[in-house]
């Protein structure tokens, strides 16, 4: 029902302010496809990563040597899964409410290569590409997960791009 | 210099307590006599130590970057120093929670009493971390080149 109070001019300019500059609808950023697709990426690798770590410990994959296992190698498997899930809570939480994203990845970001890091440091004497290959595969391509994460850092859109309004 | 990029004492306090204790710990692993290293758990004491090499390395680089960077590139130095207060954070954690079974630190010379710093260290990093996040922009003035 139009209230006969109000004429077009009015009743246009009322519709047009509240669904531009006065709707909460609007008032997010938009990350870009790109974006998106590399943030999907990484939670994929991450929740993989993790499953396996936790296949690994419980035995349920089998690997051609078994003993670095016991070197010490299980535990550190173990918080590193753990502070990874962690990690990627807070990535996807920071992203929803795009509120300290970039700290947070850069966070994560140096995690990763610390521990990267460790491991090329630490384990490289007693543990072999082939022993376990699935965890090579993760192991060699850790530095495209850093990547990403690196990537995902720059494109990531903080603030809402100010537009003037030229309608009005 | 500092004038202008108005920064608190704090800042600079914090900036020198962290120069201070990894200058201390450069010294420390640098010159540490070999017959101080305990007999026991050798291979633990030998891996940590080349762990602790590897990480004084890229230590000693981003000593020498820094400056650099807070002083001619400025806008990058808030990321830079969450970078580095995140590394400093994940090398405590990864080195009390995760690798406690696998790596040692020798308890001899000033290695103890180094090690044991650590915590003031990691909070001056957080300091300055929190002091180039949150500070107020200034209106009217450039800072960046």
């Amino acid at each position: 029902m139009k209230n006969k109070n109000i004429n077009d001019l009015e009743l246009s300019t009322i519709l047009g302010t509240a669904s531009d500059e006065f709707s909460n609808d609007k008032n997010y950023v938009v990350q870009s496809f790109t974006f998106r697709l590399t943030l999907s990426f990484i939670n994929l690798y991450a929740l993989i990563l993790i499953a396996l770590f936790f296949m690994v410990k419980g035995n349920l994959v089998l690997g051609i040597n078994n003993n670095f296992l016991e070197t010490g190698f299980l535990s550190v498997l173990n918080s590193r899964a753990s502070l990874i899930f962690l990690l990627l809570i807070s990535l996807n939480i920071s992203a929803y409410f795009n509120l300290g994203f970039k700290y947070v990845c850069l966070t994560m970001m140096v995690y990763m290569i610390n521990s990267a890091i460790d491991n090329a440091v630490l384990f490289s004497s007693f543990m072999h590409l082939t022993d376990r290959p699935y965890i090579s595969v993760f192991n060699v391509t850790r530095p495209l997960f850093i990547i990403s994460l690196f990537w995902v850092f720059i494109i990531h859109k903080d603030k809402k791009k100010i537009t003037k309004n030229l309608y009005y | 210099m500092s004038h202008y990029l108005e920064l608190s004492k704090f800042f600079w306090l914090s900036m020198s307590i962290t120069y201070a204790f990894y200058f201390s710990k450069l010294y420390t692993y640098l010159t540490i006599p070999e017959l101080n290293v305990e007999l026991n758990n050798v291979d633990q004491i030998i891996i940590t130590m080349k762990l602790a090499t590897v990480r004084l390395g890229i230590v000693a680089m981003v000593l020498s970057v820094y400056p650099v960077i807070l002083f001619r590139f400025f806008k990058y130095a808030k990321y830079l120093t969450v970078a580095l207060t995140a590394l400093a954070v994940a090398i405590y954690i990864d080195d009390v929670f995760v690798l406690t079974d696998v790596i040692q630190y020798p308890d001899s010379g000033l290695i103890p009493l180094i090690e044991s710093f650590r915590p003031i260290m990691i909070t001056c990093l957080l300091l300055m971390s929190i002091e180039l996040t949150f500070r107020p922009v200034p209106v009217g003035l450039y800072y960046e080149k």
